[in-house]
């Protein structure tokens, strides 16, 4: 027990390093966009009918603590970013937390259930594939996985939306109906939700499961060779028993490890897809944020929030696999 | 056949010679071998050849120029025309499309009507090797375009809103994308080279601070921070400038993946003995990286760099689609696809979508060719099936 708690705390450190690693990329990003919050501010203050000189500017600047050294604000920005606060938008002048929100938690939840559908599919059939002789089913496999990679999601989306419009006259877009846009929460409301967010998980799962369903054949056929399958056999173990028993533990180990980088592919595709899909409610947001305002403080909190979520998702499945496998634990202290 | 299976004595020559020539043979001319025993494989390798010659040769296969230049004012979110023989005016051995009139005025509404004419005096005639437009290629200038009509312009793919032809554009986008790729995977492929090499060969802590960083890098999603990066893009920045900056951000987050199996194999090679030898004969590490250690596993470098282009082709993509890759006068299938998802499109112009298919053609293409050679390159790949 205790070694499993150190391995913890080791995985834990290590999952905080990446962080800030990556907290102090994009932090560097944002720092290198020309025009800093002061000018913004002044800038819009300009635009207001005030009239402005270099002093304002710098009277800003102190205010806003931009003259602090680089490290300094570094710091101070990541202290914020672990505890949730992002400061504010110096273009939107809101506060960011508050601006993502929500929005966040649906564009997770969304990337999330693809994940989910991805495996919910994946596992059976790339298990099936690799058991299988059957040549029909693993052409037709293979050519569906080549597809998930050449048809990237935001084709698909387009191709999908395309077929919508001229057959049924109905463009599936958005996340919510019009009548529940603003409203709070309620049952009515998630009902709503979920009618229109199959297709994006539909969308966002595609090539997830392409991938995933070649992984786990990949892992499957070298697993269900082994000598301790055949022993297994010998012993009497058959059919869905022995599969499930024996290769099938195995050759899932590793792809709970890559679930992390999974999510990542997802996450690289949301912000496309939400803009076909006019999903204002997630992804699109980010798009907003770069093409069209270049406001660095809110696509810094977005990258961080998403590097986040990917790192905490890598920390959850490496806990998960020592869990599930003693092999793993040991090997970390040794 | 049976003669040797019959009597196993002193082999006959030719067998003797087939023999030498396998264990004699190359890297390269073995998994040439293999390769062309994968009948899929091969055929990508085909379309992907015919794609690309195309893509060099666009501006000679193509009738008019893809930029604003080539517009035809009188045919602006025009359908495709389909070359024809026969109609019910009789056929006509040279193929021909109808003209189209465009009017608007009290009778139509005051909206933009096309007509389309299909008299024999509105017959107009394709022709081969027609003089047009001058363009530049392999540095020489030429106006000889492979085909054109007599009168008027020919869309075989239908023009855009502002009656740029998408034939003509989609042809330049194959060429765009390539050398975006190309550009990408060069530069990701340098960077992977250098910190892959160094991390494998020196091992022990730098190895693990570089495999930090790689695996920091890779944890960032890598469309939004393209986005990111891409937005600190100048607006007076020149469509080349951006095209070049466009692949090297591309080449600069593509790096990890490549990194790291350089690194897995140099781990593994470098105890070998003639590395020893090499360090002992006083060869510097970079010489002993570079010539030594890398000629081991070129063939399966150049695998990987094949398996990494359509990524990268389909990364600038999604870039531009959204607006922050290329933009015109570069024409990319993004930058083709920028408007499209407007209900005004989807209804009434799917011709747009034309240039879809030629890249997922075109990916696929890549895709099967790099999955060919993986299996080719793998010299434990036949006994594996």
């Amino acid at each position: 027990m205790l070694q499993f708690a150190r391995f913890t705390a080791t995985r834990a450190v290590l999952a905080v390093l990446t962080l800030l690693l990556v907290s102090f990329i994009v932090f560097t990003l944002m720092e290198l966009v020309p025009g800093d919050c002061a000018e913004r501010y002044i800038a819009f203050k300009n635009t207001q009918g005030a009239v402005i000189t270099v002093a304002d500017i710098e009277a800003e600047r102190i205010r806003l603590g931009l003259d602090k050294p680089y490290l300094e604000r570094w710091v101070k920005w990541v202290w914020g970013a672990f505890q949730g606060d992002f400061g504010d938008s110096c273009i939107l002048r809101l506060n960011i937390a508050q601006l993502l929100g929500d929005k966040f938690k649906i564009s997770l939840g969304l990337s999330l259930a693809a994940l989910v559908f991805a495996y919910l599919i994946a596992i059976p059939v790339g298990i099936y594939a690799a058991v299988s002789k059957n040549r029909v089913v693993n052409n037709i496999l293979r050519l569906v996985s080549y597809l998930g990679l050449a048809l990237p999601n935001f084709l698909l989306a387009l191709i999908i939306m395309l077929f919508a419009t001229v057959y049924f006259h109905n463009s599936l877009t958005g996340l919510f109906s019009k009548e529940f846009r603003d409203a709070a929460w309620s049952w009515a409301k998630l009902v709503d939700f979920l009618k229109h967010a199959w297709l994006p998980v539909f969308i966002l799962g595609w090539s997830a499961t392409a991938f995933a369903i070649q992984t786990v054949r990949a892992l499957m056929s070298d697993e269900i060779g082994k000598l301790y399958v055949t022993a297994a056999e010998a012993r009497g173990v058959s059919g869905r028993r022995l599969l499930m028993r024996y290769p099938a533990r195995h050759a899932l180990a590793p792809i709970i490890n890559s679930l992390g980088f999974d999510l990542n592919r997802i996450f690289n595709e949301l912000p496309v897809v939400a803009l076909i899909l006019t999903l204002t409610e997630a992804g699109s947001l980010l798009i907003d944020a770069l093409a069209k305002s270049n406001d660095q403080q809110l696509a810094g909190a977005i990258i961080f929030l998403l590097t986040g979520s990917i790192v905490a998702m890598n920390f959850i499945t490496d806990i998960l696999l020592a869990i599930m496998d003693p092999r793993v634990r040991k090997s970390i202290l040794r | 056949m049976t003669d040797q299976t019959a009597a196993p004595g002193p082999l006959s020559e030719a067998d003797q010679k087939a023999k030498e020539a396998y264990f004699t043979a190359s890297q390269r001319q073995l998994i040439w071998q293999r390769f062309k025993k994968n009948k899929s494989a091969l055929f990508g390798a085909w379309v992907l050849i015919v794609l690309i010659l195309s893509g060099i040769f666009s501006p000679f296969l193509t009738p008019y120029d893809p930029t604003i230049a080539g517009r035809d004012k009188e045919y602006m979110n025009g359908a495709p025309e389909i070359p024809r023989f026969c109609d019910e005016n009789g056929c006509s051995l040279r193929p021909f499309v109808y003209t189209t009139v465009r009017e608007r005025s009290i009778k139509t509404n005051f909206r933009w009507v096309t007509e389309v004419k299909t008299g024999l005096e509105d017959r107009r005639y394709l022709q081969f090797f027609v003089e047009g437009s001058p363009y530049k290629l392999f540095g020489m200038t030429f106006n000889t375009h492979l085909f054109g009509v007599d009168k008027g312009q020919i869309h075989l793919f239908g023009t855009d809103s502002t009656g740029k032809d998408i034939f003509s554009r989609t042809f330049a986008a194959i060429n765009t994308s390539m050398a975006v790729g190309t550009i990408g995977v060069f530069i990701a492929f340098v960077l992977a080279l250098i910190i892959g090499g160094v991390s494998g060969y020196y091992g022990g802590w730098i190895d693990s601070v570089l495999q930090m960083l790689t695996d920091t890098i890779r944890t960032v999603p890598a469309i939004p921070l393209f986005m990111a990066l891409a937005a600190f893009i100048p607006d007076t920045w020149s469509a080349e400038m951006r095209f070049f900056f466009i692949s090297i951000i591309l080449g600069f987050i593509g790096w990890p993946t490549l990194a790291r199996r350089v690194r897995t194999h140099l781990l593994t090679e470098r105890n070998q003995e003639y590395v020893l030898a090499a360090q002992l004969c006083g060869a510097s590490a970079g010489h002993i990286i570079r010539r030594h250690l890398l000629p081991s596993f070129t063939s399966y470098i150049i695998v990987d760099l094949v398996i990494s282009f359509p990524y990268m082709v389909l990364s600038e993509t999604a870039l531009s689609f959204i607006g922050l890759g290329l933009k015109d006068p570069v024409n990319s299938l993004g930058v083709m696809l920028q408007n499209v998802t407007s209900a005004d499109v989807l209804l009434n112009y799917q011709w747009y979508f034309i240039p879809v298919i030629f890249f997922i053609v075109l990916v696929l293409a890549f895709v099967f060719v790099g999955d060919g050679l993986r299996d080719a390159a793998d010299p434990y790949s036949d006994s594996k099936k």
